[in-house]
């Protein structure tokens, strides 16, 4: 199988009538970038990135960098689970970076990732978000193909996550638990063998309406969802949930943009329009 | 021939360990949790045998991956007098929290453990960090703190990374006893068991790249959310 060296670069701008537009773009295989759609609505540009290949293999170095521009809104997503195939030998990386100006939005929604048995995978995320600037970053994990009765057996694993609001870190994160761990972890918690976790960052300014979400989200906790939120240093969120399965995950994350929606609009975008 | 008395400096940089430790000592720690009081209420941790497993699967991997890699930085970066580093460290400690209580916790044992050196043995090297700290706005974090305690004292890096494990687990050990039928015995059986893995996790702590630094429990950060906003609680966090 090749290796690939994959890249995507996005930059979304604002053009006539306030409409969001990708003012540049760029990819390379695995990457392919579907025609985005704006959503009149929500003042929502919908961008769908598609991996043809059947996923993410020994060897492949992916990079993407997307940044938003002052009064643009965008929102990036993929159609399917990002899978991490078995590996004899290697690893995979995984380098995103994303950019949100002064009165910009971007939401970065991807699918789950599920990795399988025996991979080895590095993904690392940097955010820099401008003052002034807004942001909803989700990050969903399987613990493998559960259906096939297999989970927690990757042999390397490595999620990190770094955030800075107008040059300060706000937020760092490493996740890089074996997978025997993270399944003993899951069972002292009761989330039983398919557990599944959902990491958002929400970062906007302090408004007076926060407290009336925040207690919105923390009703979604219960039948097998465990839901919980956290001012982080400064300047925005941490929003993280645990799920007996995928189902149940998934729909909390439904459930998250729902409320959030009624408070930051653009959340109401689609992400299956396309 | 005449000689002065030779100052036994071992157990001069030991007996201020103890004390730093002491649950004597006013950091505040005994009002904390550290997220447990958390768990406990979400059910998860009920018994001796859950809060083994939770010592286990949680609190020791937490001070291999981010407290005493910490501290190993910012006791060198104190010996180097790298400012710029500590002030990082500080930051950083404070952005690997995302649970704002655990965050404060940190924040307020260690705003305490530095302004106790400072007063208490009257060290610049106490004095300066604060007045940095103030002026650069730097957050204030525990584990900086145990590192600055250390340098102060003059204490080798193992022996404040060990003081520190101890501090942190027993604290934790004897908030549990408050909310789990668990008696001092039991406590001590799990303290023993827990002291007897941290040499290993002392060891690989120190030799923690800086990028390394950071692990999280998801389930101790949903509980340690959601104890924020709990209806009764005993801990601050």
């Amino acid at each position: 199988m090749p290796e690939f060296s994959g890249h995507l670069s996005l930059r979304a701008a604002t053009r006539t009538h306030s409409r969001t537009i990708l003012a540049a773009q760029s990819f390379r295989a695995p990457y392919h970038l579907s025609k985005p759609y704006w959503d009149p609505d929500t003042l929502t540009l919908l961008a769908q990135v598609v991996n043809p290949t059947a996923g993410i293999l020994s060897g492949d170095q992916l990079a993407s960098d997307i940044s938003v521009d002052a009064g643009a809104a965008l929102l990036v997503t993929t159609p399917s689970a990002s899978r991490v195939f078995k590996m004899k030998d290697g690893t995979a990386t995984c380098r995103q970076q994303f950019q949100v100006a002064a009165g910009a939005w971007l939401e970065v929604m991807p699918e789950p990732l599920v990795p399988h048995r025996g991979c080895s995978y590095r993904q690392t995320t940097t955010i820099a978000v401008a003052a002034g600037g807004e942001l909803f970053f989700a990050d969903l994990l399987m613990p493998g193909r559960v259906a096939h009765g297999e989970a927690w057996a990757w042999h390397r694993l490595c999620l990190e996550t770094t955030v800075r609001l107008a040059g300060e870190l706000i937020l760092r994160e490493r996740f890089h638990h074996t997978g025997e761990d993270l399944r003993a972890l899951a069972a002292l918690a009761g989330s039983g063998p398919g557990a599944c976790f959902g990491n958002a960052v929400l970062i906007a300014p302090e408004r007076p309406t926060d407290a009336q979400w925040r207690a919105s989200l923390d009703t979604l906790h219960g039948d097998g969802l465990w839901i919980g939120v956290s001012a982080l240093r400064r300047g925005g969120w941490s929003i993280k949930w645990a799920a007996r399965d995928g189902i149940r995950l998934r729909q909390g994350l439904r459930d998250v943009r729902k409320t959030l929606a009624r408070y930051f609009p653009h959340l109401a975008c689609d992400p299956r329009k396309l | 021939m005449t000689s002065a008395p030779v100052t036994n400096t071992d157990a001069a940089w030991l007996l201020g360990l103890l004390q730093a430790g002491d649950s004597f000592y006013p950091t505040g720690s005994y009002a904390h949790s550290f997220g447990l009081e958390g768990l406990v209420q979400q059910g998860v941790v009920s018994d001796r045998a859950t809060l083994r497993d939770f010592i286990v699967l949680s609190a020791l991997p937490a001070l291999r991956h981010t407290d005493l890699p910490l501290a190993a930085h910012a006791w060198r970066a104190f010996g180097e007098a790298n400012w710029p580093r500590i002030g990082e460290l500080c930051v950083l400690s404070s952005a690997l929290k995302t649970a704002r209580e655990a965050r404060a916790a940190s924040e307020n044992i260690g705003r305490q453990r530095a302004e106790l050196m400072a007063s208490l043995r009257a060290h610049p090297l106490a004095q300066e960090f604060l007045q940095r700290a103030s002026a650069e706005n730097w957050p204030h974090a525990s584990a900086v703190s145990a590192a600055l305690e250390g340098r102060v004292l003059g204490a080798p890096l193992t022996a404040v990374l060990a003081g520190m494990a101890y501090a942190t687990l027993a604290s934790l050990l004897s908030a549990a006893m408050k909310m789990l039928r668990l008696g001092q015995n039991a406590a001590q059986y799990l303290l023993t068991e827990a002291l007897a893995a941290t040499p290993a996790i002392i060891t690989a702590a120190e030799q923690t790249a800086f990028d390394d630094i950071g692990w999280f429990n998801p389930w101790l950060d949903i509980a340690a959310a959601r104890h924020e906003t709990a209806n009764s609680r005993m801990f601050i966090s």
